[in-house]
């Protein structure tokens, strides 16, 4: 039987994501569904677009829900540890030199990855190669096209 | 000459939804429809391909001339006059007054809309904009727009892009686009804004730049009408304003067109990819992936545009700066989205797609340049890119099929990158002719012209 992959949360993540389906199955479904409702009265859902736009919405909720349950039941929880540890784990904020600039970014469970907000996946090339590195290290991230060598300056 | 009639050819409608858009909001938008097929008529007595000045200088005038003339009266070479040879002397004249009569029912579509909006900020907006039209106040019209919150329907009307004027790069030519914002897009495109703005990246020289990166505004929009100089080119984005000054006190705004996007994708670029590129590899490049990555590549290249925004590169550059300032914003575009792969932000599959659209691109350009030398800029860029990707073993061609090496061509254009912005940054004219003469021979396009003569108007 295929073993089904953890996935890592930080207790931040965990209470968002379950802040988020609670959110989504109390109120975000039965407000779209009464909205497919309501599209389908008014006639023929053949030529009826606010029926198509309200089943798409519906749709993409079912979707984020099934998605959100799923991660819900297979996550492993990240035990935060203390900085003294040395090395990068999943939940280190870690600010590299890269290319001879500066950049700083937290590494977390791919669900809870925000680009906007520098949190970068541990699945991504950055994050597999980081996890394990201890400051001061120089370590050389490689994808088939792109290649760059971080060296982390710290880790918090 | 009959305007009216020609400048249809110089208006493009989209098909546009507006089931988004409120009773109150659909009439707006059609006053501002109105409002830009008017703008047509004025870029049509502007334009003139078979002249470098186009219609903004006397026909016989001399490059060497106007710049002596300038010297005593530098009105002449304002980005807002028109040049005119009268009792032998040059005299300019704002294009409020050369074009007042034009202007007039454009202001009149603008203040109605205006009153009838229920958004008081974009009812400002408006009439700051028919102002601006009738009396020259571009900085003001502008200002407010960059500071006001985004609206759901925006308009960018007025004499803006210089690119027909080939003799100095100065004179600004007529458009108008009236566009509705997709935001379930425009969200998208924010987070790779946000991510490529997070990272701070080294900068030439650092008191030249000029952006303001956390005043770079972004929208994609479903535009309604493309009217002037646009239309001629079909963008599918644009960045403005263009003044340095501006955008470091108050940000610039970047728009995606998605209607142009999508029709330049489906008409020119996917076809280019048929032609130009191995049956095999062609099929590891579904068009779902090819089309995601066209508005991905518009999108950093407008990114990439904010980074070269230095100082005095356009007075160092001169005639030149267009050349150097639109391939790097390209190139530099591409580069940005290497740290997104490493950080998992992208897809391989997403930068290779945006990698085989630039080269499709580059043969778009070509193509238009054969029919509108206002293109020159954006053909001899991409030439240079090809050559630059030639020779570094990036790109091999046989019989004018194509076999791109990835990881080369990623390299080989980051370094190209470096190169451009060093121009901008800090080079002299002289630098950037001899990087030009050097890489910007259009031979490269020939060697695909038997291919690509099969899905475009070639006019040879």
């Amino acid at each position: 039987m295929p073993q089904t992959k953890k996935i890592f949360l930080t207790a931040e993540g965990l209470e968002v994501l379950q802040r988020e389906l609670d959110n989504l199955v109390r109120i975000t479904r039965p407000r779209v569904t009464e909205r497919v409702q309501r599209a389908r009265e008014f006639g023929d859902i053949s030529e009826n677009s606010e029926f198509d736009s309200a089943k798409e919405e519906l749709g993409l909720v079912e979707g984020r829900i099934s998605e959100l349950e799923r991660i819900l039941k297979n996550y492993q929880l990240i035990v935060k540890r203390p900085k003294a540890e040395g090395f990068v784990v999943i939940g280190s904020t870690v600010i590299v030199e890269v290319d001879g600039e500066i950049d700083e970014f937290t590494i977390v469970g791919s669900p809870e990855a925000d680009p906007s907000k520098k949190k970068i996946s541990n699945e991504s090339p950055v994050g597999q190669a980081l996890l394990g590195a201890k400051a001061g290290e120089a370590i050389e991230v490689t994808t088939p096209i792109v290649r760059a060598r971080y060296k982390i300056k710290e880790i918090k | 000459m009959n305007s009216t009639v020609k400048s249809n050819q110089l208006i493009k409608e989209f098909k546009h939804d507006l089931s988004g858009l409120s009773v109150n909001e659909r009439q707006v938008l059609e006053k501002l429809i109105k409002a830009a097929r008017l703008i047509a008529p004025i870029y049509q007595k502007q334009q003139d391909p078979k002249y470098p000045g186009a219609n903004f200088y006397p026909h016989d005038v001399e490059k060497t001339e106007i710049e002596n003339a300038a010297k005593k009266d530098p009105s002449l070479l304002d980005p807002y006059t028109i040049v005119k040879r009268k009792n032998g002397k040059l005299i300019s004249v704002p294009y409020h007054l050369e074009y007042r009569q034009y202007l007039l029912p454009i202001a009149k579509q603008l203040l109605e809309a205006a009153k009838i909006t229920i958004n008081r900020e974009f009812g400002k907006r408006l009439e700051l904009q028919a102002d601006a039209l009738l009396d020259g106040t571009y900085d003001v019209a502008d200002i407010y727009w960059l500071s006001m919150r985004p609206y759901k329907i925006d308009i960018v009307i007025g004499p803006i892009e210089r690119y027909d004027d080939r003799l100095f790069f100065t004179k600004c030519a007529y458009q108008a686009w009236v566009g509705v914002m997709d935001e379930v897009e425009t969200r998208k495109a924010k987070i790779i804004k946000e991510a490529v703005f997070s990272s701070s990246r080294k900068i030439i020289t650092p008191v030249q730049q000029a952006a303001a990166f956390d005043r770079v505004q972004l929208r994609i929009d479903k535009e309604a009408i493309f009217s002037g100089l646009i239309a001629k080119f079909m963008f599918s984005s644009a960045s403005l304003p263009n003044d340095v000054e501006t955008i470091s006190k108050y940000g610039s705004e970047i728009t995606i067109f998605e209607n142009s996007l999508n029709s330049h994708f489906v008409s020119r670029h996917h076809p280019i990819f048929h032609a130009v590129f191995e049956k095999k590899f062609q099929q590891s490049f579904p068009i779902e992936h090819m089309q995601e990555a066209a508005l991905l590549s518009s999108l950093v290249h407008e990114l990439g545009r904010q980074y070269l925004q230095y100082r005095g590169a356009e007075e160092r550059l001169r005639d030149v700066f267009p050349v150097i300032a639109e391939i790097g914003s390209a190139v530099i575009g591409i580069k940005l989205l290497g740290p997104l792969l490493l950080k998992g932000i992208i897809t391989q599959k997403q930068l290779e797609s945006v990698l085989v659209i630039f080269f499709c691109r580059a043969f778009d350009w070509w193509d238009k340049y054969k029919r509108d030398p206002g293109a020159a800029s954006y053909v001899r860029g991409n030439a240079i890119a090809l050559n630059f990707l030639l020779s570094s073993g990036a790109l091999q061609q046989q019989g004018g099929i194509s076999w791109p090496n990835f990881t080369k061509m990623f390299v080989a254009l980051s370094d190209l990158a470096e190169i451009l912005e060093k121009i901008l940054s800090v080079g002299g004219y002289q630098d950037a002719k001899d990087f030009i003469d050097n890489y910007g021979s259009f031979g490269t396009f020939d060697l695909f012209r038997p291919k690509l003569s099969q899905v475009l108007k070639d006019s040879s």
